[in-house]
């Protein structure tokens, strides 16, 4: 073989691995002890990975057993091997006679639409995506969502999370923290919505404590999914630079395992850090020790109430937003706080604010919510 | 006395130029540290894979080695923390025992894989792409099977290297502290990986384990002929370079970081490889590719940070961010095919050897 061909052929193969970052394997089936008496069978389609691993999969499983616990139905769950699972493990469920379904997590989303379409008489629920559809109801790859969900998919519910609430509160504590009025937030890229809105609504936030503050913000990648959310040594590369090139004291990751990086770099740099989604002190241990709060998304919650919204024949198609009205989102405990000189105050300017958005008075995005806008 | 640079500043070209060298200037002590970070584990990849090329084995293969090791060390270190605690760190480089079992464990599995591709390529005469490939999808699944089972248990690891603590004097030195500072700030392996380069390039030039490897991967019947042991020279070779993998592997969970992450090594073993070409096959050239290539990556990712203003930032600002990050990629394109324009492989690279029967 010619070099020059084989080097179009490592080229290629490069190309294949890195395709096949987001699969790795792990399948796994366990029955939940819940008793039954109830006709609602669930099924919980989990993303790759573990069912107790302190995030997506555990939260949302979780809230499965609660509704199922509290309804007296039956819930199972199955653990994918890689991608290429999610069809035949949600295939299985109803094969298997299950009549609510529920796909955890973005990756999940069009093989849930697609069995949704083809399983009319099943109900479904997919955690962390709003359903886009075309005309016929079939999932719209090119995202122009032209058919309406609700009505042409009327069984799925869509849960979504208003993450600008959530990032406010992170921006509260990031400002009470910082010393030196400079903080900084690190997204995965700038043209999803769920980032830029955490990150919208930390800037307000932050804004609200000290109008002066410097808010510095940066993203990991302009488009390369693995760089922006799977790629923790980046991460933490990217952000050793962020973090003295910028001069800040607190930063706040909304990057996935990329933004695990920003933790640790945090660590090393003596500055105190803000997780996403879930109560990343318990969820990464090894930032535990830099970590003041984090931003989190109440998936158990969210699960549990769709699916007792289903039991009760209340559940409507199309989008179900989880906010502070309904507890659906909210803040983690304040950690660290002696050892970061957290104001006695902190919690109560939070637990104020979280109530203000309860009541529906606090503006925590701005009119372009989820469009970034560089300042 | 501004008139001088603000005279240069108002030629169109010859001012954004300036401009430039004053931004880079002003940013470069960050993006040093950037650069340093990005460059170890592909440089070492790059070392790997010269160290087999030279010798007539291809081996594609060095992603998966590094995914292996960066495992198996993070793995071992967790055991060793379990059995005999984490123990007192040295004052250089915080090393501690099971740091350092982690890391001859890393080597090991390193070494064992490669002795797996060394006997699918020189025994077995697999294609040697075919070989590497295998190696490289098993490695992703393997390694990311096994870690699904234990990574939620706050498996912490044995922590990780630390870096050399470079005194203030050194690194406020004038002009040039930023560039000892990146260099000296750095765990064992990133300084270590400086001294391989300079001992590889030594020995494969002006040694004769240097002149055989290069002769078995240029003409191995000629190598032969003159009593050369082809096949166990390359079974040599393509395990020690394993263990060059292996310490970019290392790096990655034990000295960059401190924990393994499914897939971690993220296409760098490829980048390593590219960097091997445009170095055409030498240690030297090959290394200072992996600093043309990170320090790339180091200013997009400056631009993206902190975007220069003035007439630059106005230049800046109208290319879209995604050329800057592909800006890396672009430069090791454009060297590859029209700067370096003749990089030769060796002539039997890739080649199996198969001895002519005694009769």
């Amino acid at each position: 073989m010619t070099g020059k061909v084989r080097n179009v052929l490592a080229l290629l193969a490069a190309s294949v691995l890195v395709a096949s970052a987001c699969t790795s394997s792990g399948a796994t089936t366990a029955p939940s002890t819940a008793p039954t008496g109830s006709n609602l069978k669930i099924g919980v389609a989990l993303d790759v990975g573990r069912v107790d691993d302190k995030n997506f999969n555990q939260f949302s499983w979780e809230g499965a057993k609660q509704a199922a616990d509290a309804l007296g139905a039956t819930a199972n769950y199955v653990v994918p091997k890689d991608a290429s699972d999610y069809d035949k493990n949600i295939q299985g469920f109803i094969d298997q006679g299950y009549n609510v379904v529920v796909g955890v997590g973005f990756n999940l989303g069009t093989a849930v639409v697609k069995a949704a379409k083809a399983n009319p008489n099943v109900s479904f629920v997919i955690v962390d995506v709003a359903p886009c559809v075309d005309e016929t109801g079939a999932p719209d790859s090119t995202f122009s969502c032209k058919g309406d969900a609700s009505k042409l998919l009327p069984k799925l519910t869509g849960i979504q999370f208003q993450e600008d609430q959530v990032g406010y509160l992170a921006g509260i504590v990031a400002a009470s923290t910082s010393k030196k009025g400079v903080i900084g937030q690190l997204g995965g890229v700038n043209s999803n919505p769920a980032v830029v809105k955490y990150l919208q609504g930390y800037i307000l936030g932050a804004q609200s404590i000290n109008p002066n503050i410097k808010v510095e913000t940066a993203f990991f990648s302009t488009g390369d999914p693995v760089k922006a959310y799977g790629d923790p040594t980046w991460g933490k590369t990217f952000s050793a630079q962020f973090i003295p090139q910028k001069g800040v004291d607190v930063v706040f990751q909304v990057a996935g395992s990329t933004g695990n990086g920003a933790l640790d770099a945090a660590c090393d740099a003596g500055i105190w850090g803000i997780g996403v989604d879930v109560d990343q002190y318990l969820s990464y241990p090894n930032a535990s020790k830099c970590i003041i709060f984090s931003a989190e998304k109440k998936l158990s919650k969210a699960v549990s109430d769709s699916i007792k919204a289903i039991a009760a024949g209340t559940a409507k198609g199309g989008v179900s937003l989880f906010n502070a009205a309904n507890d659906g989102v909210g803040g983690s405990p304040l950690y660290n706080a002696t050892a970061a000189g957290l104001p006695a105050e902190l919690q109560g300017k939070l637990d104020t604010a979280f109530a203000a958005m309860k009541a529906g008075t606090l503006k925590t995005c701005p009119d372009k919510c989820g469009t970034w806008t560089a300042p | 006395m501004n008139a001088i640079p603000e005279a240069l500043n108002a030629l169109p070209l010859i001012g954004i130029l300036f401009q430039f060298l004053g931004y880079v200037a002003a940013n470069v002590t960050f993006m040093s540290q950037t650069t340093v970070a990005v460059a170890v584990p592909v440089a070492l990849a790059a070392l790997c894979g010269a160290v087999c090329e030279r010798s007539g084995v291809v081996n594609i293969g060095l992603e998966g080695i590094m995914l292996t090791a960066a495992f198996v060390g993070w793995l071992a270190g967790v055991f060793a923390v379990g059995m005999l605690g984490h123990g007192d760190p040295l004052p250089v480089f915080g090393i501690t025992p099971p740091l350092l079992i982690g890391l001859a464990a890393a080597i090991g599995i390193g070494m064992l894989v490669s002795l797996l591709h060394a006997w699918l390529s020189i025994s077995a005469r697999v294609d040697q792409i075919i070989g590497g490939t295998i190696i490289n999808i098993g490695a992703v699944g393997i390694t990311g099977y096994l870690y699904s089972l234990v990574a939620n248990q706050s498996l912490n690891g044995a922590g990780s290297f630390k870096a050399l603590a470079v005194p203030k004097e050194v690194a406020d030195f004038p002009l040039i502290g930023w560039l000892l500072n990146a260099v000296l700030a750095q765990g064992p392996i990133g300084i270590l990986t400086i001294f391989l380069v300079i001992f590889l390039q030594i020995m494969l030039f002006r040694s004769r384990w240097g002149l055989r490897t290069r002769a078995a991967g240029e003409h191995p019947r000629a190598a032969e002929t003159v009593g050369i042991d082809v096949i166990r020279l390359r079974y040599f070779n393509v395990v020690m370079a394993g263990a060059l993998a292996a310490l970019a592997g290392a790096w990655l969970s034990m000295e960059h970081g401190n924990r393994f992450d499914a897939n971690m090594t993220a296409g760098r073993g490829f980048i390593g490889l590219a960097a091997m070409i445009v170095g055409r096959w030498t240690p030297l050239g090959a290394f200072g590719a992996a600093l043309l290539f990170a320090s790339a990556t180091a200013l997009s990712a400056s631009l993206t940070i902190s975007p220069p203003s003035g007439d630059l930032g106005n230049l800046t600002n109208q290319v879209p961010g995604e050329f800057w990050e592909a800006l890396p990629y672009i430069i090791t394109i454009v060297v590859l095919a029209g700067l370096i324009g003749r990089s030769i492989a060796p002539a039997a690279d890739g080649v199996p050897y198969e001895r002519e029967s005694a009769t």
